[in-house]
């Protein structure tokens, strides 16, 4: 009895854990590909076209359609508020460092504290939006010094051209002011932004006398893989039947988030970007997937290694059974005072399991997210009924065989 | 005895599976990894020109099997005359675009046949083009520097001069046009400094105008061109003036070809403001057939990308190769946990699988207590008692782990045909280690039951206590 109570102890907590891991993992993993940075960006609806089309140099009238700096706030106020897990806006400019060269300066938050209507507080920009920045000289730039809106980022690139090193001074000359500045530090971004400035959206915004104006905004956000409604969504979601816009409405497609985006941020389209969107739900389908498999793998394996024992343990009984024939006991008696038996032994081994694998999913969550998983409520009824269907299928057969032994025999101890 | 194989072979086909999995997790992830597009560039050095040729001679660099894609781009602007707009234009390899950039989604397809060009959302928006409707593009030649070399100039198309000093001290000058495939097509000398009888010959004598017309420059004196007689000092002037030839500015004809819209492209990133066209195309309108970049998908770790990389920027004299580093560097922390993720569900169900299949083996063994207890009256030793327990433990691990490791490795496939539609290899030391790790489970789950049911009284056991 105590062999079968270990068992099924260990088969529990085996699927306690998967299942806790399974439910959980989409998440985790959803978490861990924000590194990939922004999957939509924000643009002025007006703007988006022409500037991208055209050659035309920053600064120049024809972009004059911009984005409130005073509503990026209200992008923790949609629906899908909790998922939007980092955002920063950019604006760009070019300025003179010296009589014949200029630059590409791009001004936005690093770690910009904001103070929601919500009562939350978070730290956004770009310091989360770049991981995959190294900074090979200095610091990046902090926001909550004093100091910040006179200090700027140089690439690698472009402070190897020109000879700069963290702490120098540069003079900036926009289109409406000037001023002097400092490098608290260089990155390597191994792309087109190692040859440029990175500094406060303040400073840029007073070069370029654009106060409260923002040319774009990139947002990361966790988001559901797309599916079939999602797509139709994504093309029009007026065309939508009031049902289907509700389900869509209500789950964390890219394609409705940027739909909530556009609702709150004034004059501005959000598109997906495909690039990272996409590859985000191809990554989670397949290790959901996955994970799906190891675990119906490992509780097919538990649940015929439970069955199998309890089949044993049964067989082992034969001769109580027999002798409980012998003295009169009725068949339904016998099927009954064994599977009683049997269940509560595998009472007591699921509720140790339970508490065993609910210890695994925590130690998977620790070690490889750095957070725990949380614990579905759904998992302890599931493998609950698991369990009691294993154990009952487990002795049935066995029962069978066992009440159609002759007990004289069985007693001889002859099979 | 069948439950105790039956275990056994669960519990090893538990084992191979998983682990055959697990070695294969990285590279198979790997592959869907590489949907976030290109993580390697292949780049021109300074003053250098990148062609298809090089990216061929790249490409042998980096393991076939490790290759997903490479795609070659040239950027130019080209014009819109009659809508007096001015798109980049992006020339590139449609077979390979959907390979290392596998997020594109079009609404159409890809072109296949020259004439056709693939729009980006946002100019498909601002000129209303649509699947099937026709654009007409122009390529402008730019404003040429002065300080074109003359193999710079020798390019499809061009109007070429030059000058050289001919007979007495004065110049002969010449003009040149280059027809599509870089060959002379007309050429004209102004030889008016020369003595009208002798050199002053060259720009009118048609048997020795004739020599010039479809020879490939630079030419050499001696073989292509035959001097005029009595006019040597000259003729070879005109060579050397042919040779040394420069190109003029705006001496390239803008060239203009119709295209079909078979795609719209969107991507949510920049690309929607390209114009995007074959090679084979871009190359007709601008007489050219240089690359700006290659974009390549690698299905490599980030050092062994950092190593392909150092060793084609170091052989090669012309190209060098840079990684994005936004994509290798994120992938590899995604795809490292993920690996420890796949690690510590198998190790964690591998053990209790492991402890499963003991405790259904010690019950096995338990249950035979009698059978050991009469032998023991029959007089056998306790050591031979265990000895033939022992040997049945492990012909049991021996057999359900040649079961399991082929079952296992069958699941496994199972399992990555389904969730990265692709077959998995097979770890031929695998088979072995199951074989092993069962034997000893199954042995060691026997020892316990048997010295336990050894060190009883034979009586007792026989009594059924």
């Amino acid at each position: 009895m105590l062999l079968i109570a270990l068992t099924i102890a260990l088969g529990a907590s085996l699927a306690t854990g998967m299942l806790n891991v399974v439910l959980g993992v989409e998440e985790k993993v959803n978490k861990e590909l924000k590194n990939y940075g922004a999957n939509i960006v924000v643009k002025p609806k007006d703007s988006s076209l022409l500037s991208d089309i055209y050659d035309v140099g920053e600064g120049s009238e024809l972009s004059t359609a911009y984005l409130r700096e005073d509503e990026l706030g209200k992008l923790k106020t949609i629906f899908w508020a909790f998922n939007i897990v980092d955002f920063t806006p950019f604006l760009d400019t070019q300025v003179q460092i010296s009589e014949n060269a200029s630059v590409k300066v791009t001004g936005t938050w690093f770690n910009h504290h904001l103070d929601l209507p919500t009562g939350e507080s978070l730290d956004a920009g770009v310091v989360g939006m770049r991981s995959w920045w190294d900074i090979t000289e200095g610091r990046w730039l902090d926001e909550k010094d004093e100091n910040a809106s006179a200090e700027v980022m140089a690439g690698t690139a472009l402070a190897e051209r020109m000879g700069w090193h963290a702490g120098d001074t540069v003079h900036l000359k926009g289109s409406h002011g000037e001023k002097d500045v400092t490098i608290a530090g260089i990155y390597d971004a191994g792309g087109d932004e190692d040859d440029q400035l990175f500094t406060t959206l303040d400073l840029v915004q007073f070069l370029t006398d654009r106060d409260g104006k923002v040319a774009s905004i990139e947002v990361s956000a966790l988001t559901t893989p797309d599916n079939e409604l999602a797509r139709r969504a994504a093309r029009n979601p007026a065309a939508l039947s009031s049902r289907d816009y509700e389900t869509w409405y209500c789950t964390a497609y890219v394609s409705a988030i940027c739909y909530q985006i556009q609702e709150v941020i004034t004059g501005s389209v959000a598109t997906a970007v495909r690039k990272v969107a996409e590859s985000e739900g191809t990554i989670l389908d397949k290790t959901k997937l996955l994970m799906i498999l190891i675990t119906a793998l490992s509780l097919i394996g538990s649940a015929l290694g439970i069955s199998n024992l309890v089949t044993a343990s049964v067989m082992e009984r034969s001769q109580e059974i027999g002798l409980l024939k012998a003295i009169g006991a009725k068949d339904r008696s016998i099927t009954g005072v064994v599977m009683t038996e049997i269940l509560i032994t595998a009472l007591i081994g699921f509720a140790a399991g339970y508490l065993l694998g609910f210890g695994f999913a925590q130690l998977i969550g620790q070690s490889v997210f750095g957070s725990s998983i949380d614990m579905d409520p759904k998992v302890a009824p599931i493998v609950a009924g698991l369990i009691a269907l294993v154990t009952i299928a487990g002795s049935l057969p066995a029962i069978r065989m066992v009440l159609r032994l002759r007990p004289a025999e069985v007693l001889h101890g002859g099979h | 005895m069948l439950i105790a194989l039956l275990s056994i072979g669960i519990g090893a086909t538990i084992l191979a599976g998983l682990v055959t999995i697990y070695v294969d997790v990285p590279r198979q992830m790997g592959a869907q990894f590489r949907s976030y597009g290109a993580n390697m560039l292949i780049l021109p050095k300074e003053g250098e020109i990148l062609d298809s040729d090089h990216l061929a001679e790249v490409l042998q660099k980096i393991p076939q099997d490790e290759l997903i894609g490479a795609t070659p781009y040239r950027y130019v602007r080209l014009d819109m005359t009659s809508r007096q707009q001015s798109f980049t234009a992006a020339g590139t390899d449609f077979t390979q675009v959907p390979k290392t950039s596998p997020y594109f989604s079009i609404e159409g397809a890809y072109p296949e046949n020259t004439r056709e060009v693939l729009v980006g959302k946002s100019i498909a928006d601002t000129i209303g083009a649509k699947v099937g409707s026709t654009m007409e593009l122009t390529y402008q030649p730019t404003a040429l520097s002065e300080n074109l070399s003359p193999e710079e100039s020798r390019v499809p198309n061009a109007m070429l001069s030059g000058s050289a000093e001919g007979f007495g001290g004065g110049m002969v000058y010449v003009s040149l046009k280059l027809d599509e495939k870089g060959v002379i097509e007309s050429l004209e000398i102004d030889a008016g400094t020369q003595t009208p009888e002798y050199g002053g010959r060259v720009s009118e004598d048609e048997a020795f105008l004739a020599q010039f017309t479809g020879k490939t420059l630079p030419l050499s004196p001696d073989k292509d061109i035959d001097a005029l007689s009595g006019a040597t000092v000259t003729s070879e002037a005109v060579v050397t003036a042919i040779n040394t030839a420069q190109m003029t500015e705006k001496s390239v004809k803008p060239q203009t070809l119709n295209f079909t819209v078979t795609g719209i492209l969107t991507t949510g990133g920049e690309e929607e403001g390209y114009v995007f066209l074959a090679l084979g195309d871009m190359e007709t309108l601008t007489g050219s057939g240089q690359l700006d970049v290659a974009e390549l998908s690698v299905s490599a770790g980030a050092e062994q990308l950092e190593a392909y990389a150092d060793a084609i920027t170091q052989d090669s004299g012309t190209v060098r190769a840079r990684l994005v580093k936004r994509v290798t560097r994120s992938e590899a922390s995604v795809l490292e946990k993920l690996t420890a993720l796949v690690f510590l569900v198998t190790l964690v169900v591998l053990l209790l699988t492991m402890i499963c299949v003991s405790t259904t083996m010690m019950a096995v063994v338990s249950e035979r207590r009698r059978e050991i207890g009469l032998r023991k009256a029959l007089g056998a030793s306790d050591g031979s008692i265990r000895k033939e327990f022992l040997g049945e433990g492990l012909f049991l691990g021996l057999l359900g782990g040649v079961m399991g490791g082929i079952l296992g490795f069958v699941f496994a496939q199972v399992v990555s045909v389904n969730v990265f539609g692709s077959s998995i290899t097979f770890q031929p030391l695998l088979l072995p280690i199951t074989i092993i790790v069962s034997m000893t489970i199954a042995a060691l789950s026997c020892l316990l039951p048997i010295k336990r049911a050894v060190a009883i009284d034979p009586a007792l056991v026989l009594k059924g206590e």
